[in-house]
């Protein structure tokens, strides 16, 4: 693969046609993790990667980042091959269930991967003082990550993988294993990298996590991509139009809404007064944040 | 190049810090523990004579023996046992998804984590050398009391200038058996050893899936290693039936695995013979031209391997 392909150079992650193949030679049959894949990721966008485990996804990250080979197709970062140094200077990883050096306190581990990208002397240091106040973890500089809880070790990954200030991100999984309120500092930390221009490609299992940072969504089933779009394309229901209105209505009030609204030519039983249904998430959020809610009108699909 | 140097050094001292807190050189506090130990039951089971000093040659050649054997034993468990889990515990923990992700080479990552159990055997080597030397130090006083007690039955013997000549050349004795700088060599040889002995564990952990097949393969490599000069010597003396094949697996053998033998070198210097430095200088070139390859086919073969 060499960097005069044909391929654009101004997608910040694309791939053409990438596939791979694992063969089981025990049982002479070969294991198709991805099946040519076309993708094309613009710079500042915030890209999810979804589907049921074993579908592509942490095959098609590490394709991206150039820790496996594939058997066929080609992947670029910026138009470069994702195993050369400056492609690589130019990425970050978080993996699916980091574990990262025990024995390392949070400052240590920070300090390594920073040495590794070629950070170093007083940047350094003022770098890990910014990601330690950026992912919270104030109360991690002096403890061993063995003592972690699995959100602390999510947040650290965070910040290792952000350590030399990269312009891509791939998060595996960012949010596996974590509680409600970590899950959703953590969706806060990627629409704060949103705002700084990063780019962000992301697995995840949480839908509606996905749905609320991710500008474009891409899902995947056995190895293929059977969906790309924008989550506004994707998720507009042309079939019927919701109306919030405030909870507390008289009996009186969605009287009188009911026959204005038969007044524009929709028939009565095509009306429901409904409450919307919250998730669990959200409840716990709102919970925790003393939020209210509030009621939908919503003429159900024809 | 200099930023690939900083990258294998921060790799290699990343290794060196996780071997240290994980507590492998309490490994070496009961080396020294077991040095001295052992030193002071020689010591009791010794009964000073006249011939003393010939009693404390024993002894000093039993320490010397004993402390050689002791810094190749250990430092062999530490060389194959951390070299073994070296990658699967980077691939097991993917540490090593993190540390290629960024702009890391595969030979740097591999390198760093070489220069890594180098600098751990090599610290290890120092303090187990240390204990040795205080070891031997104290055998040394030892033998200059026992040598003294041993002479005091005879009365006034200081006035005796043939039992005061005899006296002297006991404790001269005594002296040149412990300050042996031929030791230097021996710990050198032992070190030149393990790095080989970590080399081979490397190239195999690098298309190894366990660490129990590394470890019993370089177990493997290094008995034969051990076997084939003296196979070698055997095969071919009895041989004029040796076909062109023999001689060629001979050889095969020969190249691919090292003559770990030939260290055996060290035996005669603790036997007090005469080992010259150049002899000393060529084993340790052998080691480094053997290390070099062994690194190179490492580099290749991680190249390649799917992680």
């Amino acid at each position: 693969m060499d960097s005069s392909s044909a391929v654009a150079t101004t997608f910040a992650a694309e791939t053409v046609g990438l596939t791979k193949r694992y063969p089981l030679t025990w049982k002479r049959k070969v294991l198709v993790a991805l099946d040519h894949l076309n993708l094309q990721i613009k710079p500042g966008e915030v890209f999810g990667l979804l589907g049921p485990n074993g579908s592509g996804k942490s095959t098609t990250i590490k394709l991206l980042l150039g820790l496996i080979v594939p058997s066929e197709g080609e992947a670029r970062i910026f138009g470069l091959t994702p195993e050369s140094l400056e492609a690589r200077r130019r990425v970050g990883f978080l993996p699916e269930n980091p574990y990262f050096y025990g024995f390392l306190n949070g400052d240590e581990t920070l300090r390594f991967y920073g040495k590794l990208c070629g950070v170093t002397g007083a940047q350094l240091e003022k770098r890990v003082d910014e990601l330690i106040d950026l992912v919270g973890l104030q109360n991690g500089r002096e403890r061993p990550l063995r003592s972690y809880s699995k959100g602390m070790l999510q947040r650290i990954g965070l910040a290792q993988a952000m350590i030399h200030d990269p312009e891509i991100l791939f998060l595996d999984e960012p949010t596996a294993g974590v509680d409600p309120l970590g899950s959703s500092q953590i969706r806060d930390l990627i629409l704060s990298l949103k705002k700084m221009g990063k780019t962000v490609i992301f697995s995840s299992h949480l839908l509606e996590q996905v749905q609320e940072v991710a500008d474009r969504v891409a899902i995947f089933s056995l190895g293929k991509k059977v969906l790309e779009g924008s989550l506004e394309s994707l998720l507009t229901e042309n079939q019927s139009t919701q109306i919030n209105i405030p909870a507390d209505l008289s009996a009186e009030q969605q009287e009188r809404l009911r026959k204005a609204i038969g007044q524009a030519g929709i028939e009565d039983d095509k009306i429901r007064f409904t409450r919307p249904h919250l998730s669990l998430e959200q409840l716990y959020l709102r919970t925790v944040e003393g939020q209210v809610g509030s009621t939908t009108a919503q003429t159900p699909p024809k | 190049m200099i930023a690939s140097l900083a990258r294998i050094i921060t790799i290699g001292r990343n290794t060196l810090t996780e071997a240290v807190r994980n507590k492998v050189l309490n490994v070496l506090l009961i080396f020294a523990l077991v040095l001295v130990g052992s030193s002071v039951g020689v010591s009791q089971l010794a009964t000073p004579g006249l011939d003393s000093s010939g009693l404390f040659d024993a002894q000093i050649k039993f320490v010397k023996d004993f402390g050689c054997g002791a810094i190749g034993l250990f430092g062999f468990f530490i060389a194959l046992l951390s070299t073994a889990q070296l990658i699967p515990q980077e691939l097991h923990n993917r540490t090593i998804y993190t540390i290629l992700a960024k702009p890391v080479r595969r030979s740097e990552f591999l390198l760093g984590k070489f220069f890594g159990i180098v600098l751990l055997l090599a610290l290890c080597v120092a303090l187990m050398s240390l204990a040795f030397a205080a070891t031997l130090y104290w055998q040394e006083i030892e033998g200059f009391h026992a040598t003294e007690a041993a002479y005091a039955t005879t009365t006034n013997w200081r006035s005796n200038p043939t039992i005061v000549n005899s006296y002297n050349h006991d404790i001269a004795e005594i002296v040149q058996q412990v300050r042996d700088p031929q030791l230097i060599e021996a710990v050198l040889l032992i070190f030149a050893k393990l790095i080989m002995t970590t080399g081979i564990a490397l190239l195999i952990s690098t298309f190894a899936t366990s660490s129990i097949f590394t470890i019993i393969t370089t177990f493997m490599i290094y008995l034969i290693g051990h076997m084939e000069s003296t196979a070698r010597e055997v095969w071919l003396a009895s041989g004029a039936s040796s076909s062109i094949w023999q001689s060629a697996l001979v050889g095969l053998i020969s190249l691919l695995i090292p003559d770990m033998n030939s260290f055996t070198i060290v035996d005669e210097i603790l036997a007090g013979n005469k080992v010259p430095w150049s002899h000393t200088l060529n084993l340790l070139g052998y080691a480094d031209v053997y290390l070099i390859v062994l690194l190179g086919v490492s580099i290749v073969v991680f190249d390649y391997r799917e992680i």
